[in-house]
């Protein structure tokens, strides 16, 4: 007689790869600058940075580079007194270029292998989020192809093949209750590709100035046949099946320009800002394969806005064989106010940097580098979990990478 | 060099020293305003002592709203909370539903009948607790009614169960519920009584059984006359204290689960389309249920279409139409519904003039009932799948009980300007289905 509709309200994930999870460690000597430099330095990495730029370099080299980054988030509820963390998790995301053509030739040719996007995050099942999310592993691996023409001595163009492996993997706790009293927990994972390209164009005026022109396409990841496993009472296994899903996940696209030239005879100074196109996230559709009353596919709004970043940089030739650097910048958050979730608990950042270079042998050099960044803390009230409370988030993120140039 | 150096350094120290972990923690300051908490007792009903799924047992009353705020109380010069817990032996307490099956859809429950806390019967057949005598704050007895704490015998072995077992077998007889809870000594206090002086009417189907006083509706100067006098005892040394408003008895699962729509629809079914409407009797006699009429939860359904000796079905046929107790029909709702409208605006009366802050249930309950999303949660007064109200469709589940502490919480703060910690709902649960 009594009919139960299972009207559970069951929120669409949001697999975003946002601003959050943005943390540019391409190069480490970009880092070590705070990100600036692609006018500035020629080298290996500029497969990423500036495909225009990677004739110019004076020989071929291979490079290889890591970072580890620690993404430390904290929550507070609005009115309570708990702080909640997440988990201490180390996300190494990883950067390998080779760079191949005759020497002194007005070609060169490369391919990079690099992650642009990727984090985890870890709430843990018990915190005011857990119907949100409890935990998100996201990477996006770009395989990059890439060709490099000079046309004069001053200006060159550049551009490659971007072909994408994004992998996801996301928890959160659903809203239905054990024999036990525990909650029930979703699981999302899958894995899926895409296809973009990165452009670009550099000019210098002898050892003056340099410029850098850098576009970097929009990759959309479509994902199909997702795994979505469901923990729940067996009572309610027939509105939860396991199943699979598909769902698109845009990654957006980066307009970078970047200026850099001599202060002093050591020193150089380089200017670098950043246009992320982030407002193709309006709207994000996951679809489940099987149906219920409750698995229902969703749409849901997530209006991002685009972004800026700013930044500045400062490299000195100590000697031959060593260069120090240090950079800081600002970067503004996409998201409104009311979008923001557990996955990017986003805000405009600050990003201070210090980094070095050494010169081994005429073969050899290595980079380090370490950033800090702090997303400010912000207060918010998410429009679909009206979920109240105040986020602050370190980043710090020490990287090597090591080069073999001949 | 070396400059360049030093500045690398102090550069990355800041960085690092600015905290691995983003420090949070001095943000909030917890803050007792001008309340004293120190001794905080609850006083109330069934609501304040954690009855749910139709019945007392520990694990309810250990989530019952007055613990919660306790806890919370803690950080602000709150001092011990105990209840009258059931022992573990006896977890049980008086039994209780439990969601054993969803057949198709259609929840199954079924009584829990082991682990009781019966220590016998009275006179009359009726249950009897293990008693607990020791000092408690938690002084909620469910079932107890504003004009029922007025006067003696509730407390003997025929009157309620639930207070019998709080007082020694020499006073029981003679103890009025007021005289108990004002005897307590206490500097803070929650009141939540009046509900029952309106659902004890309300759950009968708006029929007032002459034996039987817990079925009564009070009139307004009773529940005035009561309730001035019972907060006067309460606050004799200017005590401060937190009071809620009674919730509209439409707003709970209760009278919104089975429907006439439903019924209609089974009768349907049941006669092979011949029949399709169901009958009420009402104080005006006889008529056809319409979308106004709120069948109770526990309407037995299978009395339906049962032959009287006439040979009329039951429910049926305005001959033989479903009687008044099961049934709030239109009339009855709109009385009911005045009625509490009337008694919630004397409690805000009485707080103001004491200085009482004020839960406002009534205003919450009906959010409730259109529903709304808290944390990720869609809370609502569907029976079961809305996560506030337990399997008797009235009592709250262990989220309802934290919802409804965090609203004492907020009305505390406000009246007294402190800043009590609130609790993280999302570490209660809502209806337990079962695995099978």
């Amino acid at each position: 007689m009594k009919q139960l509709l299972l009207s559970l309200f069951l929120l669409s994930p949001a697999l975003i790869w946002a601003q959050g999870s943005q943390v540019n460690t391409q190069s480490q000597k970009a880092v070590g600058m705070a990100g600036a430099g692609s006018a500035l330095f020629i080298d290996e990495s500029s497969i990423v940075y500036n495909p225009g730029a990677l004739v110019k370099m004076d020989h071929n080299a291979v490079q290889i580079g890591g970072s580890a980054i620690m993404y430390r988030s904290a929550f507070r509820e609005a009115g309570s007194a708990d702080v909640h963390h997440t988990k201490f998790q180390i996300s190494p995301p990883f950067g390998a270029y080779a760079v191949f053509g005759p020497k002194g030739s007005w070609w060169k040719a490369g391919i990079g292998v690099y992650t642009p996007f990727g984090g985890a995050v870890d709430w843990g099942r018990d915190w005011p989020g857990r119907y949100s999310l409890t935990h998100l592993s996201m990477r996006a691996i770009y395989i990059q192809p890439t060709l490099s023409f000079k046309i004069t001595d001053e200006f060159s163009v550049g551009g490659g093949f971007v072909y994408n492996i994004g992998l996801v993997d996301l928890g959160r706790a659903l809203p239905v209750f054990h024999p036990d009293g525990t909650a029930g927990q979703a699981t999302l994972k899958g894995t899926g590709t895409g296809m973009g390209y990165n452009i670009g164009v550099h000019y210098n005026l002898a050892d003056q100035f340099s410029l850098s022109l850098n576009y970097r396409s929009q990759v959309t990841t479509t994902l199909e046949g997702g795994d979505a496993s469901f923990d729940v009472p067996s009572a309610l296994a027939s509105s939860f099946p396991n199943g699979k899903f598909d769902a698109e996940l845009p990654l957006p696209a980066s307009f970078n320009i970047g200026l850099a030239f001599p202060i002093s005879e050591r020193v150089d100074l380089a200017l670098d800002g950043s246009f992320i196109g982030y407002s193709i996230y309006k709207e994000l559709a996951f679809d489940y394969h099987t149906n219920t009353p409750v698995l229902e596919d969703t749409r849901s709004i997530k209006k991002y806005e685009n972004a800026f970043s700013g930044k500045a940089g400062i490299n000195y030739e100590v000697n031959d064989k060593l260069d120090l650097r240090v950079g800081a910048g600002y970067v503004y958050t996409p998201v409104p106010a009311k979008y923001v979730y557990p996955e990017t608990p986003d805000n405009n950042r600050m990003m201070a940097a210090g980094g070095l270079t050494y010169r081994f042998s005429p073969n050899w050099s290595m980079s380090a580098a370490y950033v800090f960044q702090k997303i400010l803390k912000r207060t918010t009230t998410n429009a679909e979990t009206q979920l109240r409370g105040s986020y602050e988030t370190n980043i710090h993120a020490p990287g090597l990478s090591v080069s073999y140039a001949w | 060099m070396k400059k360049n150096f030093k500045l690398y350094t102090a550069i990355l120290s800041i960085g690092v020293l600015t905290g691995c972990a983003p420090d949070m923690d001095g943000d909030f300051q917890a803050e007792k305003g001008t309340a004293d908490f120190s001794t905080y007792i609850a006083v109330g009903n069934s609501l304040t002592a954690g009855y749910a799924d139709g019945g007392l047992y520990l694990e309810g009353q250990q989530v019952a709203f007055p613990n919660l705020i306790a806890e919370q109380l803690a950080s602000v010069g709150g001092g011990e909370f105990t209840s009258p817990f059931f022992s573990s032996e006896q977890e049980n307490g008086s039994g209780y539903l439990q969601l054993i099956a969803l057949d198709q859809g259609n929840p199954v429950t079924e009584p829990v009948t082991d682990k009781l806390a019966l220590r016998g019967q009275n006179d009359q057949g009726g249950p009897l607790y293990t008693k607990h005598l020791e000092p408690i704050q938690n002084l909620g007895v469910p079932g107890m009614r504003l004009d029922l704490a007025m006067v003696p015998g509730v407390g003997s072995t025929l009157g309620n169960p639930f207070f019998e077992r709080l007082l020694p077998d020499e006073v029981a007889s003679a103890t009025r519920y007021i005289d108990f809870a004002a005897g307590h000594d206490h500097t803070f206090f929650s009141f939540w009584l009046g509900n029952n002086d309106v659902l004890g009417y309300a759950t009968n189907g708006a029929v007032s059984r002459p034996d039987d006083p817990t079925t009564r509706l009070i009139s307004v100067p009773e529940f005035e006359g009561a309730y001035r006098t019972f907060i006067e005892a309460l606050t004799v040394k200017s005590q401060k204290g937190v009071v809620a408003t009674i919730p509209d008895v439409t707003a709970v699962p209760f009278f919104n689960t089975v429907t006439t729509a439903l019924l209609n629809a089974a009768v349907e079914e049941a006669s092979g389309g011949q029949a399709n409407t169901v009958y009420i009797a009402t104080k005006t006699g006889a008529r056809e249920a319409s979308t106004d009429d709120l069948f109770i939860l526990t309407f037995p359904s299978d009395l339906l279409a049962q032959p009287n000796q006439q040979g009329i079905p039951y429910g049926l046929h305005p001959a033989n139409p479903i009687e008044d107790h099961y049934v709030l029909d239109s009339d009855e709702v709109k009385e009911v519904a005045a009625r509490v409208k009337q008694l919630n605006a004397k409690i805000m009366e009485i707080a103001e003039e004491n200085d009482l802050a004020v839960a406002d249930v009534y205003a919450f309950l009906n959010k409730v009932k259109t529903g709304y999303v808290y944390n990720g949660i869609a809370i609502s007064s569907a029976y079961i799948t809305g996560n506030a109200f337990s399997l008797d469709g009235i009592h709250l589940t262990p989220i309802g009980n934290a919802i409804v502490a965090n609203l004492f919480i907020d009305a505390i703060n406000k009246q007294y300007k402190a800043d009590v910690p609130k609790i993280d709902i999302t570490s209660y649960r809502g209806i337990k289905y079962p695995n099978n």
